[in-house]
């Protein structure tokens, strides 16, 4: 950011003046020095940050913003993923690996790593199938599993607590001994299978004792094509509609100045908005054909745009003057630049010719090229587009909405091209309405921003009734995919659609996710854990009990071992000796991800399930999109930089406005 | 309370055990008796001298071997002072702990030492584990061959250093170039292409060819082999390794939902095989499934009617051959297989013969 700059946001924001002027935009370190010397009376710590702002510091955006991408591509170049089945599927490898994702990541964050997680969890399966398998001379010892379950919990647990004591007393680095461990129980999973069963592979009947309760505990399933409910499609629509709408609602009432009285002559146009969004969905289900659906979704796109002025005249100050739009030279240099390149990634896409499948050099095909230029041009355009968009902010909301204005066109240009190729470039058509989408939200929201004062101080009611309905849209939203996913309609069996088959694991790793998370956030333990991350030393002198913390820290990972070995063995009712053994690194790359630090002391246990479920969306992706899975690592790789950076791109912004 | 004990006695038994297999090397050079440090010292041939000289006794064992030569002599109690070792890419998985009983039946029939290297599918270790064989002077080499560039001039090295060498499993490309005596395993592209021929029988269109490792020589060879033969289409992928059988089993579901013309499955290890047909009953597709070689869940699933043949390469003669041969060499000069590889495979398991393939399997011979 630039002096020039600074100066700008300096005059935008001297008419709006009040105590919480600060922190316009994403502040720097020597701006908000300045500023605070400037204004002392401003208690800086109750600066007021904006809604994106707010988002945008949390250590899991990253992490989110990676499954939302990762998703978001997959889907758009393959037929199947995002269909019920391959969902399943995709969550189904993200369970197991994310919850110990998430339990090695609670450790990392308390600075120590434990290489013998992964062989743990095979190691608690065979431990648990040795202990129920029936006597015999080549059995196990055939107790109940009633037993068998707390007894292998608690060689999970004592294992956890060895590791950790270990490293206390040794004060060797946890890498070196926990890779002692991970060898040990490697032989022991190998040797006691081959001495107790004579086979490398151990394998229990559902005739132990006790079996058929723990069975749907553990390997539970819910069969989505035995579930039919016929209007299943109605409640959908209505939940995703109106979740959608609430968040719109939530972010305004949580981003807009609220009018000391309400005005009424918001209502009518407020009204007009809903009917039209009303006939446009109406329009959209009941008509069929290119031209009907485009005529629906330019009424959706109006009537969008007209409730939620209508909804502004009603609650929020409008803006008296809005300014002129002053574009400096830094803006229109990134506009000219910006449409330059998605131009040029349009020419692209025309100049080469769709038909042509030839090879340019392996394994690169002229379509190949295509995609790699339209991708390349385009995403830098947008960059660029939405670095003018930032810079527009800074000079006042009309400045922003032109400069909006022109990225949406660019986004709806770059929509019809994609749709215009997208069987020779492998995308799919749909891809085109997540682009109308997009350019209708970032027209809309530079609309509602010039004709309504942004809020730049805490409005603690607001902000309360804002998360309020940001919490039921999301819970509507979430609820309307669940709907869909878990159960089917007549119309798509008759279809033969694949069945999915969603196991209890998920529910496992959405629960223990959840618990994590809220130790880690919540309780004296998770600031402790933070602490002996950040600097052992110094909290031990502030009186964490560091040793004590670390090894309760070890006993989650190895718990976690023992719940995962529990779901591998209930799901196969055999394991391999080889089980698990080099399952420990993906861990940590799941949890790295998912933005924890290996060098300790920052992540989050939900930013770690996040990390799995974007590499098993990886996994389960380049199998749908049928590539060729010698590339696979190559792809593993990107994402993995791409991830980390964005990680430390995001850290360096929430330190930066967090003080 | 009684079970507790048992528990604890067990894990007690363990630890020793492990403790026990860690030294294992020490032990059993030191099985034989007292001119351990001869061994060591003394080069091979005085070794064999020896031999012929002193055992008389025992003899429960030679008379596996034809009587004519030296080996009627050679006795498991007493021991022979020749030391062989089997370096393989071994993870121990289902298929190696086969061969591994085979080298073990060999050298206690034949009386001699020998040391298990198992490689874990890198050629770093295993290229380690063969210059560690020639350094402690073994009498007799026998590895696999996962990935010919990295163990070639390993095992050159060993035949310019007088050690015999016999290759097995993979590696029926390159044995000549190393001057080994012969290659005991199976070739893989033949193995293919006869799985591809009961593909072809069996009326499937597109069959996926699932691997479980991504740089291993002999699996995509296997894969090569069915796109040989098999008249429908081939699409052969890498589907995750076996040591996380959920995401193996998560990758093939994929593959095989994103094309609904895929009728048949030929995994190229035991593993994935079983993979592979989950994958196919969660998706409810009609599969036809086809595997390689044996493990006593896989046998169960061909008798059940689930899978319809495995190939079976019979890797029990890949841990006793090899050793047999170097014994036969260094007693009596004797090389077997004139020149060409002994060809230990393709052999099926289908339903026909499944049951007792099946109850030798359970025994961990087969």
């Amino acid at each position: 950011m630039s002096e020039t700059t600074m100066d700008e946001g300096h005059i935008s924001n001297a008419d709006e003046a009040g105590q919480g002027h600060e922190a316009t935009a994403v502040a720097t370190e020597s701006r908000e020095t300045t500023k605070s010397a400037a204004a002392p009376a401003a208690d800086e710590r109750l600066a007021y940050r904006s809604i994106f702002q707010r988002m945008f510091v949390q250590p899991e955006i990253g992490a989110i913003i990676g499954v939302i991408g990762v998703w978001t591509f997959f889907w758009a170049v393959s037929l199947n993923f995002g269909t019920a089945g391959q969902t399943q599927n995709w969550l189904d490898t993200a369970s197991t690996l994310g919850i110990m994702a998430v339990a090695v990541s609670m450790l990392m964050i308390g600075g120590e790593f434990d290489l013998s997680s992964g062989a743990n969890t095979g190691a608690m399966g065979i431990l648990f199938i040795l202990l129920i398998k029936e006597v015999g001379e080549l059995g196990g010892l055939g107790i109940s599993i009633w037993f068998a379950v707390p007894i292998s919990f608690a060689a999970a647990l004592l294992i956890g607590y060895l590791n950790g004591k270990m490293v206390e007393r040794t004060a060797l680095p946890s890498f070196i001994v926990t890779l002692a461990t991970f060898f040990i129980l490697r032989g022991l999973k190998l040797g006691m299978s081959k001495l107790l069963t004579g086979q490398i592979s151990v394998t229990f009947t559902d005739e132990a004792s006790g079996y058929d309760f723990w069975q749907p505990i553990f390997a539970g399933e819910w069969i989505r094509n035995e579930h039919i409910w016929n209007s299943r499609d109605i409640f959908y629509l209505g939940f995703a509609i109106g979740g959608a709408i609430l968040l719109a609602l939530s972010m305004c009432e949580m981003h807009f100045v609220r009018r000391e009285t309400k005005s009424a002559a918001g209502f009518p146009v407020l009204g007009a908005g809903a009917a039209g969004v009303g006939v446009a969905i109406f329009l959209m289900h009941t008509t069929d054909g290119v031209n009907a659906n485009a005529l629906a979704a330019a009424v959706l796109g109006v009537s969008v745009l007209v409730g939620l002025i209508g909804l502004g005249m009603w609650r929020y100050e409008p803006v008296e003057s809005p300014g002129g739009i002053r574009l400096t030279g830094k803006i229109n240099m990134r506009i000219a630049i910006g449409v330059a390149l998605v131009g040029a990634a349009i020419l692209a896409s025309f100049a080469i010719d769709s038909d042509n499948a030839e090879t340019l050099f392996f394994p690169f095909t002229v379509q190949g090229l295509r995609v790699v230029l339209m991708m390349a041009l385009g995403g830098a355009g947008f960059t660029l587009l939405t670095w003018a968009a930032n810079l527009a902010l800074r000079v006042n909301p009309t400045t922003k909405l032109a400069v909006s204005t022109i990225m949406a066109g660019a986004i709806v240009a770059f929509g019809f091209v994609i749709r215009a190729s997208a069987e020779a470039t492998k995308f799919r058509t749909e891809l085109f309405s997540v682009f109308m989408f997009a350019a209708l939200g970032i027209f809309v929201w530079s609309v509602m921003s010039v004709r309504f004062k942004e809020r730049r101080s805490v409005d603690d009611g607001a902000d309360a009734l804002g998360m309020k309905g940001l919490g039921l849209g999301i819970f509507m939203l979430v609820l309307a995919v669940i709907l869909r996913h878990l159960f089917v309609t007549q119309d798509e069996l008759d279809a033969m659609v694949n069945p999915a088959r969603f196991s209890v694991r998920m529910l496992w790793f959405f629960a223990f996710t959840a618990v994590m998370a809220y130790l880690l956030a919540r309780t004296r333990f998770g600031s402790w854990t933070f602490a002996v991350g950040g600097n052992a030393q110094a909290s031990r002198q502030v009186g964490v009990p560091a040793a004590r913390t670390k090894t309760q820290l070890f006993m989650i990972v190895s718990g976690a071992a023992w719940l995962v070995g529990m779901l591998l063995a209930f799901r196969l009712s055999s394991l391999q000796a080889g089980a698990g053994d080099g399952e420990e690194f993906e861990f940590i790359i799941a949890a790295v991800v998912g933005g924890t630090l290996l060098t300790g002391g920052y992540g989050t246990a939900i930013g770690a399930s996040f990390g799995a479920a974007i590499m098993a969306m990886s996994l389960v992706g380049i199998q749908s999109a049928r590539w060729n899975t010698d590339w696979r690592f190559v792809f593993l790789g990107v994402i993995l930089l791409l991830a980390v950076i964005a990680n430390r791109y995001i850290r360096d912004q929430a330190t930066a406005t967090r003080r | 309370m009684k079970k507790m004990m048992r528990l604890l006695a067990l894990l007690a038994a363990f630890t020793l055990f492990a403790a026990a297999c860690s030294s294992s090397t020490a032990d059993s050079t030191a099985t034989g008796d007292d001119d351990t440090e001869t061994t060591d010292d003394g080069s091979s041939d005085d070794g064999g001298e020896e031999e012929e000289a002193t055992e008389e006794d025992g003899g429960d064992d030679a008379g596996d071997d034809a009587g004519d030569d030296a080996p009627e002599e050679v006795d498991a109690a007493q021991g022979s002072d020749l030391t062989f070792h089997m370096i393989t890419h071994s993870d121990d998985g289902p298929f190696w702990s086969v061969v591994n009983r085979g080298m073990d039946a060999a050298c206690s029939d034949l009386g001699v030492t020998c040391v298990w290297v198992p490689g874990n599918n890198d050629a770093n270790v295993m290229v380690q584990g063969i210059e560690g064989a020639i350094g402690e002077g073994s009498d007799g080499i026998a590895a696999s061959l996962p990935d010919p560039a990295a163990l070639v001039p390993a095992l050159q090295g060993a035949v310019e250093g007088g050690v015999p060498v016999v290759t097995l499993n993979s590696g029926a490309n390159d044995y000549q170039e190393i001057g080994a005596l012969t290659h005991v395993g199976q070739t893989e592209f033949i193995a293919g292409q006869a799985a591809g021929e009961r593909f072809n029988a069996a009326g499937v269109t597109h069959v996926l060819c699932g691997q479980q490792e991504q740089n291993n020589v002999g699996l995509t060879e296997r894969c090569g082999g069915l796109e040989d033969t098999f008249s429908g289409t081939v699409t052969t992928g890498f589907m995750d390794l076996d040591a996380d059988t959920t995401a193996q089993q998560a990758a093939i579901n994929a593959a095989m939902a994103a094309d609904d013309s895929i009728d048949g499955f030929l995994g190229v290890g035991p593993v994935i095989t079983l993979s592979g047909l989950r994958a196919a009953s969660d998706l409810g597709r009609d599969v036809t499934v086809g595997g390689f070689d044996l493990t006593p869940e896989l046998l169960g699933e061909i008798e059940g009617g689930n899978i319809l043949f495995t190939v079976d390469q019979q890797q029990y003669l890949q841990g006793y051959l090899p050793i047999l041969q170097l014994f036969l060499f260094q007693t009596n000069s004797n090389t077997i297989g004139g020149g060409l590889p002994i060809l230990t495979g393709p052999g099926f398991v289908d339903a026909s013969n499944a049951a007792d393939v099946l109850a030798l399997s359970e025994a961990g011979t087969r």
